[in-house]
């Protein structure tokens, strides 16, 4: 059996203090084996992003409190490491591709200028070396003159480029896991499609595990093969991507899907959609959190909560599933 | 440019003082008053003497001052650099010192170090200027407290007295614009640290000191110059005045302040035309350093 190489078990995140405080992250768990590419989906404000700050240890330490069985990168626990010693490991095994690149780049150094401080932190201190694993990074992600990349500043690149710069600048130090916060949320769709491939392709060539979060189904089916699906602070159904399209078990993991609109259904009708609103986070129903806007609930839905088995690839946190 | 000169000249020509009187002493005639108008070419249209005025800055011709008959800009070129080397240390220490407490506040924003700098800086903030003066007077400068420095005076001659003169009044200007500094440039820092790239950089591993010295810093640069070259003209004509009237220290403070007085128009023209001309010179210069420090400022 190989080691994953990310495993998350029991995390949990909640903001505020003592009695007021809101759980926006309810005893997550998953496991991602090297190469493997696992998708994030669930709406805006369900804990997606939030699980992928608390895994790297990123939240504030004040006003948010984070709980957790253990975070393994490559069967070394890294969550109850102290400052320094996680700072060795942020950007060199694991590393983060964020959502707006046009803010998460420094706009007053150039491109290369970030990149090789990221590899001289962590890799190699010298100036020349570094600034060769950077140009090499910068052209493993498709770009034909790394040299111009490498001179540029944030501004003068374009959203896609900008988006390609970033990836090289998590792949330079080759770590085993990339956690991608909606990287392509913010661009058209053919940059889109060149983002999603260009990333495929150097998970296959280096054998990352991969964390998609992502609001948007058909990303995460072009670029995952399992995918976990959210809703309101918990993982209520894990499986392969193939699986949730033909077969989705979960009430509201079959909902997300009929909302997708289809091009070229018949009637151009409503879209559907699920009915009721997802609860507040301050005041969540107890039990399944889905129950209220289920159409397949019991009475025993609100009254204890099903739980998905945690470290498996597929399951599902219901009782009636479909 | 043209425009400070303008209202300054305004407002000096007509709420400024008139020599007139002056010169004539009690009870003078009609015709002796148009005769000394005519003299002083205060009965020339006004817009011919702004433009002698203009002249007269551009060429640095100023004129003699009234009360000594000394070239104004003799004047100029003796006290000017006794200013500069009065507010220098002050106003490089004040700004340096706070930025590293800005900076320091900024990073532990919310705890209680934050707190405590920023209320001292509230604490320096309302303690007015004399207040200080006084007090580091009395405490350095005379026999009820240490006694070290001098209360009053001027006379520099190497660096063991410029020391000696020096110290007092620039930790006075230290003390009075520190609160204001440290405020400010926490504000700019805090900012700059809530940034989306400085997160980046912490999910890449980077230091505090590396996320602080190197981004921050050079992010925030913008703001941070035009703050300082903004205070330049502030520093130097105003900080000197009062500096100067109260440790008695032949700069042009004490020059405008003596000017303002008894009258003495040639000076205050000269004052106030230079200040304006400082002005746009700090602005040009700055505008120039923007183009250096951020690359989206299009290189002139």
């Amino acid at each position: 059996m190989t080691v994953p190489a990310l495993r998350v078990s029991g995390l949990s995140v909640w903001i505020g203090s003592g009695a007021d405080s809101i759980q926006v992250v309810d005893g997550v768990s998953f496991d991602i084996d090297p190469g493997e590419a696992t998708g994030l989906v669930g709406e805006s404000g369900c804990g997606k992003t939030m699980t992928a700050m608390a895994i790297l240890g990123l939240l504030p330490s004040t006003g948010v409190r984070v709980s957790c069985d253990h975070i393994e990168i490559n069967g070394r626990d890294v969550s109850r490491l102290n400052t320094a010693q996680r700072r060795k490991v942020l950007g060199r095994d694991i590393a983060m591709i964020f959502q707006q690149p046009a803010t998460a780049l420094d706009p007053v150094f150039t491109m290369g200028q970030q990149i090789s401080a990221v590899y001289r932190r962590h890799a190699d201190g010298n100036q020349r070396r570094a600034h060769e694993a950077m140009l090499a990074s910068l052209e493993s992600v498709g770009f034909e003159r790394p040299e111009e990349i490498a001179q540029a500043y944030p501004h003068e690149l374009s959203g896609g480029m900008r988006q390609l710069s970033m990836i090289a600048m998590a792949m330079v130090c080759k770590p085993a896991v990339i956690i991608a916060d909606e990287p392509t949320t913010a661009l058209d769709s053919s940059t889109r499609a060149l983002i999603l491939h260009q990333l495929q392709q150097l998970q296959a060539l280096h054998g990352t595990a991969m964390l998609f979060i992502s609001h948007d189904l058909g990303v995460v089916r072009q670029s995952c093969r399992n995918v976990m699906v959210m809703y309101c602070g918990r993982l209520i159904e894990k499986t392969d991507c193939q699986n949730l399209f033909s077969h989705a078990r979960h009430p509201y993991s079959a909902g997300l899907l009929s909302c997708i609109p289809q091009l070229g259904a018949t009637r151009p009708g409503r879209i559907s959609s699920i009915p009721g609103q997802v609860p507040a986070l301050a005041d969540l129903p107890s039990g399944c959190h889905f129950a209220a806007r289920c159409n397949r609930s019991e009475p025993r839905c609100s009254e204890s909560t099903p739980v998905l088995d945690a470290q498996d690839k597929k399951g599902v946190a219901c009782f009636r599933p479909l | 440019m043209l425009g400070v000169t303008f209202i300054s000249f305004l407002l000096m020509v007509y709420f400024g003082p008139d020599k007139t009187y002056e010169l004539l002493g009690k009870n003078p005639t009609e015709e002796q008053i148009r005769e000394v108008r005519h003299e002083l070419g205060y009965d020339r249209p006004f817009l011919v003497r702004y433009g002698d005025y203009l002249r007269e800055l551009v060429t640095f011709d100023l004129g003699l001052s009234d009360s000594n008959g000394e070239p104004v800009a003799a004047i100029l070129a003796r006290t000017l650099p006794v200013s500069l080397a009065l507010v220098l240390p002050g106003f490089v220490i004040g700004n340096l010192l706070g930025l590293a407490l800005g900076l320091l506040a900024a990073w532990y924003r919310g705890k209680w170090l934050d707190k405590l700098v920023m209320s001292a800086s509230v604490v320096g903030m309302s303690i007015s200027f004399i207040v200080i003066i006084i007090g580091l007077q009395i405490l350095l400068c005379t026999p009820y407290g240490l006694n070290l420095f001098p209360v009053r005076g001027w006379q520099v001659d190497g660096p063991g007295s410029y020391l000696y003169y020096v110290t007092v009044p620039t930790l006075a200007l230290v003390l009075v614009t520190l609160g204001y500094n440290t405020r400010f440039y926490r504000a700019v820092m805090a900012e700059e640290i809530e940034r989306d790239h400085i997160r980046t950089l912490r999910a890449y591993g980077a230091s505090p000191a590396e996320q602080l010295f190197k981004h921050v810093l050079k992010n925030s640069l913008v703001p941070v110059l035009t703050r300082i070259m903004f205070s330049i003209p502030f520093v130097v004509i105003s900080g000197s005045l009062l500096l100067e009237s109260y440790f008695g220290i032949p700069g042009i403070g004490l020059v405008t302040f003596n000017a303002i007085t008894s009258g003495d128009q040639p000076i205050l023209k000269a004052v106030v035309g230079l200040t304006g001309i400082l002005f746009v010179v700090a602005l040009m210069i700055n505008d120039m350093l923007y183009s250096l420090v951020d690359p989206r400022i299009a290189r002139p």
